[in-house]
C-alpha cells in the first residue's frame, strides 16, 4: 500500500521556523510590549459554591498604581465560548435560547477558581497586591463534587432545575448512540459481564501560561492571544461585546502549546477588551500557572457502566455503556464518550449524562471524547478476551469493526496497524497467556489496544500570491500551536507549485490579513486548511502558466476556499498501540519497558514532526494512565494538587522511548492523501498501558490514574 | 522524581546566591528609562526598596538599580528585553525559565535579581556567536526538539550545562540532567535524541 514518492513532501523538514524556536527570537504573547500598557490579574473564588453578598473595591482602587477594579457590578459580560454556544463551528443559535449563562464574571459562583474581579495597574506587583485588598464577602451554597451525587434528588442546584446538563435546546437529556437490538444481543451471548470503569480530570496544562493583550484603535479591538484560532477567536469575542467581526483583530505568532479548547476565546480575552476600552491604553491580563490550571479547563473525568455480552468463541452480542460526565458547573463541551465504532458488534449503546459539579470547567484536551472511552472500553474488553480464554489480539481482529456495505471507508488499514504490530512488537513471546504469572516482586507483561480516529474533509480557506522576484507568499489563519502547520502549509504550496520550499514565505496567524481558517482542533489543520492551500497553488499555476511570471510591481494571486465531501464513505485513521511494563509490586511502581506504535494517518507529509506528534502524544497518555490527577478536598471542596508538581506530569526520567512506524497510504482526498496525525497517538495510550498492567500482575486497574498507591492495595 | 541533580543544585545556589554581596553602582540608562516610562502614567506610585547590582549577562557588563522584588527572570524579560527566557510557572516546577548562573543551570524564576549580584548570566540570547548558532541548536532545529518551543530556552541550557561537563553523555544521564525541564509536548525522545547528536558532533 506504498505511495508514490513526491518531490518536496515526505521528505524530512526542519520547521521553518525553528531557528526563531532555539534563538528564543519566537515571539509569544506574554513578550510583547506596547506603550503605556498595564498589567492585570484576576482574583478567583476561593469557595466552591456560593452567592457574593458584598465585594468591596475601594481600598483596591486606592492603592497608587491602580487604573481599574473590575467586578460583576461593573460589568456584565456574557461568556459565550464558555458553554457549547461558544464559536461559530457550535451553535450560535445556542446563546439566545440558554437558561445557562455564563458571565466573565458570575455572583453566583460556582467553583474555586472562578474569576469575581480583576485590577488593571500600571505594573503587576501592584495589580497582585490590590488583589489583596478586595474585600469580599459569600454566602456560601452547599457543593457537590463527585457527578454521581450531583444527580441524586436533593443533590445542592448548581443551576436551577438540577445538574444534568442542558443539551442545545435545553433538554436534559443523555447523549450518545444506539445500533441494533440490545436485548437480542444480550438473548444471544454465552456470557455476560458487567463493570465499572473511571477516569480522572486532566489538566490540559500548556507550558504558555496564559495572557491576553487588548487595545482598542477607536472602535476596533486588536487581541493578542494563544488561540488556536485566530478566526473562531474573532467570531467569539464580536459576538460577546456586541461587534461586528471585522471590528475585531486577533493575533497569534507564536503560542506555548494547545491542547485542546484554545479555538476560540476566553473569559481573560473579554477582560483584556474591557479594561482596555474603559482605560484608553493596552491592557495585558497575565494567568499565574495556578490561574491558569484551576480557570481553564481539561479532560473531563468519567464513571462509565458497562454491560458486554459474548458467545465462548469471542465474538461480542451486545455492548451496552451507561455513563456519567463531570463538566464542572459551565457546560464548555459535549462531554461525550467515543470508541464504541470501532467495533464490529451489531447490538450497541451508549448513553452519556454530562453533569455539572463544584469542581472546575472540564473542556477538550486532545481528542476530547476518546482517551477515556477508549481506556475503558479496551480495558473492559481485554478483560473479556482472558475471560473467554482469547489472546486480545486475536480478539480485536475477531470483533474489531470492518469494511460492510453499510459501513464504507475511503481506505481500511486498521487489521494491518493491529498485525504489523504484533509482529514488530514480538507479541507472541512477551504477551503471558497467564497474567500475572512472572517470577519474583518485578512482574512483566504485555497489553495492546487499537483505534480509529476521524479524518474527514471540509471547508476553510487559503490564499497564495507570488511577486515578480519568484516570491510566494502562503496566507493562511492557522497559528502553529505546536505540530509545525506553518511547514506543512508552506511544504504543500512549494511541492504544488513545483518550486523549493526556500522560495516560500508564509503569513499566518492574524485574522485581518489571513482567509477564514477552521482553526487548529479536532487535528482538521492540514485536512482542511492544507487542502485549501493545494488548491490555491493549483489556480496559482495555472495563472502563471496563462500569463507568466509578474512584472515590475505586478502580482498574482489566487484564493480557494474548497468543500470536500468523502459522500457517505468514513474517512478515518487507524492505529494500534503494544505496551510492556514492570510493575514492582514491593513499590507499585510502574516502568513502561517497550511502546510500539503501528498508525495509519495518509500519506505522511513531513515524517520528522509527524512522528514526533504520535511519539508526544503517547507520552501524554502515558501520563494519564499513571500519573495525573486533579484530586479534591471533599471538606471544603478545595483543588489539592493544581500544578506541574504534584499533578505528577512526566518528566524526562519518567518517558520511555516510542516506537513509532506509519503505514502510508493515498485514499484521494485531503492534500495528497494525508490524514490526521495530531490527535491519534493519545487515543489508546491509556488503555494499552492498563491492559499491560493487568497482564504483568493479574490485577485489572479499573481507575485511572493507575497510582502506585492502587496497585499496592490489590497486590499486598 | 523532581529531585533532579540540576534542580537540586539549582536550589543550592539559590540559597547560597542570597549571601551574595551587594555592590553599590549607579542607576543605568535601563532604570533611568523604566523610570521615565512609570512617570507617564503615575507620580511616585511606590517606594519599593531598589539595591543598584552589577551583573555580566551574556558577556557583557550591566549595571542596574533593581526593585529587590523582582526575580532574576523578571530582570531579564522585562527590564533588559531578553524574552528568550520563558516563564512556565514562576514557581520552581518547571524549568523553562533555567539560565546559567556561573555556568550552571538555575531556575530564574526563582533566583531574585540581587542575588545574581557580581555575577555571570548566560540566557538563551547569548547561545548564538557571529550569527552562528552551537552545535546544540543546529542538532535542536534538525531533529525537531522544539514544539510549540515554550520550554526550549530551559532545555537548551540545561543541555549546554551538562555537555560542557561532560561531553559525551549517556542518554541516561542526558535525562537525568534535563529532569527539571518538563515539556508538555511531551517531545523528550526527540529532545534526548538532539542532545545526543549534539555531543557527537563534538560539543554544546
Amino acid at each position: 500500500m506504498a505511495v508514490d514518492p513526491m518531490d518536496t513532501i515526505g521528505r524530512n523538514f526542519p520547521r521553518v521556523d525553528a531557528y526563531e524556536r532555539v534563538t528564543g527570537k519566537a515571539t509569544y504573547t506574554r513578550d510583547i510590549k506596547l506603550p503605556g500598557m498595564l498589567y492585570a490579574r484576576i482574583l478567583r473564588s476561593t469557595v466552591p459554591h456560593a452567592m457574593i453578598r458584598r465585594i468591596d473595591t475601594s481600598k483596591a482602587e486606592a492603592l497608587p498604581g491602580v487604573r481599574a477594579v473590575i467586578t460583576h457590578k461593573t460589568h456584565k459580560i456574557v461568556y459565550g465560548s464558555g458553554s457549547i454556544s461558544g464559536g461559530r463551528q457550535y451553535s450560535d443559535a445556542h446563546k439566545d435560547i440558554t437558561t445557562r449563562l455564563r458571565y466573565t464574571f458570575n455572583e453566583h459562583v460556582r467553583y474555586v477558581g472562578e474569576p469575581v474581579a480583576a485590577v488593571a495597574a500600571v505594573n503587576r506587583h501592584i495589580a497582585e497586591e490590590a488583589l489583596q485588598l478586595i474585600e469580599i464577602e459569600y454566602d456560601a451554597l452547599p457543593f457537590v463534587l463527585e457527578p454521581e451525587n450531583a444527580r441524586k434528588p436533593g443533590a445542592p442546584e448548581i443551576w436551577p432545575g438540577g445538574n444534568i446538563a442542558h443539551d442545545s435546546e435545553n433538554r436534559q437529556q443523555a447523549i450518545g448512540s444506539r445500533r441494533g437490538n440490545l436485548e437480542a444481543g444480550f438473548a444471544a451471548a454465552d456470557q455476560i459481564f458487567e463493570d465499572r470503569y473511571t477516569t480522572q480530570f486532566v489538566q490540559d496544562a500548556q507550558m504558555e501560561p496564559r495572557s491576553a493583550l487588548a487595545h482598542w484603535e477607536g472602535e476596533k479591538l486588536i487581541l493578542q492571544t494563544p488561540t488556536q484560532g485566530v478566526s473562531n477567536c474573532r467570531h467569539d469575542m464580536a459576538r460577546d461585546l456586541g461587534l461586528e467581526d471585522h471590528q475585531v483583530q486577533v493575533i497569534c505568532q507564536y503560542m506555548g502549546g494547545g491542547f485542546g479548547d484554545k479555538n476560540g476565546n476566553y473569559y481573560f480575552d473579554l477582560i483584556a477588551a474591557a479594561l482596555a476600552k474603559d482605560l484608553g491604553v493596552p491592557v495585558m491580563v497575565e494567568l499565574s500557572r495556578k490561574d491558569d490550571w484551576l480557570g481553564t479547563h481539561g479532560r473531563w473525568p468519567t464513571v462509565q457502566d458497562f454491560k458486554v455480552g459474548v458467545k465462548n468463541d469471542g465474538t461480542l452480542t451486545a455492548i451496552q455503556l451507561q455513563a456519567l460526565s463531570g463538566m464542572g458547573p459551565y457546560l464548555r463541551r459535549s462531554g461525550n464518550i467515543s470508541g464504541m465504532d470501532v467495533y464490529a458488534c451489531e447490538n450497541t449503546e451508549r448513553s452519556i449524562l454530562p453533569v455539572h459539579t463544584n469542581r472546575m470547567v472540564s473542556g477538550n484536551f486532545r481528542a476530547p471524547t476518546y482517551p477515556q472511552g477508549y481506556f475503558a472500553l479496551q480495558s473492559m474488553l481485554d478483560d473479556v478476551a482472558y475471560k473467554v480464554g482469547v489472546d486480545p489480539v486475536q480478539f480485536a481482529l475477531k470483533n474489531m469493526v470492518r469494511p460492510t456495505e453499510s459501513i464504507q471507508f475511503t481506505n481500511y488499514a486498521l487489521d494491518q496497524c493491529i498485525e504489523q504490530g504484533a509482529e514488530l512488537f514480538d507479541w507472541a513471546n512477551r504477551w503471558k497467556p497467564v497474567p500475572g504469572s512472572g517470577e519474583g516482586p518485578i512482574k512483566r507483561g504485555a497489553g495492546m489496544a487499537f483505534m480509529m480516529f476521524n479524518a474527514r474533509v471540509g471547508a476553510s480557506s487559503a490564499i497564495l500570491r507570488v511577486n515578480s522576484a519568484g516570491r510566494y507568499t502562503v496566507y493562511v489563519g492557522v497559528t502553529d500551536i505546536g505540530p509545525g502547520a506553518k511547514t506543512t502549509m508552506s511544504l504543500l504550496a512549494a511541492e504544488t507549485l513545483g518550486v523549493p520550499l526556500s522560495a516560500v514565505d508564509i503569513v499566518w496567524g492574524d485574522s485581518d490579513r489571513c482567509p477564514y481558517s477552521v482553526g487548529e482542533s479536532g487535528s482538521r489543520t492540514t485536512t482542511m486548511t492544507g487542502y485549501a492551500v493545494v488548491e490555491a497553488a493549483r489556480d496559482l499555476k495555472r495563472q502563471i502558466a496563462e500569463h507568466g511570471m509578474p512584472t515590475g510591481e505586478d502580482v498574482l494571486v489566487a484564493s480557494a476556499t474548497p468543500a470536500p465531501t468523502t459522500g457517505n464513505k468514513l474517512r478515518e485513521g487507524f492505529g494500534a498501540h503494544f505496551a510492556e511494563v514492570e510493575v514492582d509490586t514491593h513499590l507499585g511502581h510502574v516502568r513502561v519497558t517497550k511502546y510500539l506504535t503501528v498508525h495509519e494517518s495518509g500519506r505522511i507529509l513531513n515524517p520528522l514532526p509527524a512522528n514526533d506528534q504520535i511519539r508526544g502524544a503517547v507520552l501524554q497518555g502515558i501520563g494519564q494512565a499513571l500519573h495525573e490527577d486533579l484530586l479534591y478536598d471533599s471538606n471544603n471542596g478545595h483543588p489539592l494538587t493544581s500544578g506541574y508538581y504534584w499533578a505528577r506530569h512526566l518528566t524526562h526520567l519518567d518517558a520511555p522511548v516510542i516506537e513509532n512506524t506509519f503505514i502510508e497510504t493515498d485514499d484521494g482526498f485531503g492534500p495528497y492523501g494525508a490524514k490526521t496525525v495530531g490527535e491519534s497517538g493519545i487515543i489508546i495510550a491509556p488503555a494499552a498501558v492498563a491492559n499491560a498492567v493487568f497482564n504483568a500482575i493479574g490485577h485489572r486497574m479499573k481507575e485511572l490514574p493507575i497510582t502506585c498507591a492502587k496497585i499496592l492495595e490489590v497486590v499486598a | 522524581m523532581k529531585n533532579a541533580p540540576d534542580t537540586e543544585f539549582s536550589r543550592r545556589k539559590f540559597i547560597e546566591g542570597s549571601g551574595a554581596a551587594i555592590v553599590a553602582a549607579k542607576a543605568t540608562s535601563v532604570t533611568a528609562q523604566e523610570r521615565a516610562e512609570e512617570s507617564g502614567h503615575q507620580t511616585a506610585v511606590e517606594d519599593v526598596p531598589r539595591t543598584p547590582i552589577t551583573l555580566t549577562v551574556n558577556g557583557s557588563e550591566r549595571r542596574i538599580e533593581a526593585e529587590d522584588r523582582w526575580t532574576l527572570a523578571e530582570l531579564l524579560r522585562d527590564h533588559l528585553g531578553l524574552t528568550g527566557t520563558r516563564i512556565g510557572c514562576n514557581r520552581g516546577e518547571c524549568g523553562a525559565c533555567t539560565v546559567l548562573l556561573d555556568g550552571e543551570p538555575a531556575y530564574s524564576c526563582s533566583t531574585l535579581a540581587v542575588w545574581a549580584d557580581g555575577r555571570s548570566v548566560q540566557t538563551v540570547e547569548g547561545l548564538e556567536k557571529n550569527g552562528q548558532v552551537t552545535k546544540l541548536q543546529q542538532a535542536f532545529i534538525d531533529y525537531n526538539a522544539p514544539q510549540c518551543g515554550f520550554c526550549t530556552a530551559g532545555q537548551l541550557m540545561s543541555a549546554t550545562a551538562l555537555l560542557q561537563r561532560n561531553p559525551t553523555p549517556t542518554a541516561q544521564q542526558i535525562r537525568e540532567a534535563l529532569a527539571g525541564n518538563l515539556c508538555r509536548c511531551s517531545n523528550y525522545n526527540a529532545i534526548v535524541e538532539a542532545v545526543q547528536a549534539a555531543a557527537a558532533t563534538g560539543g554544546a
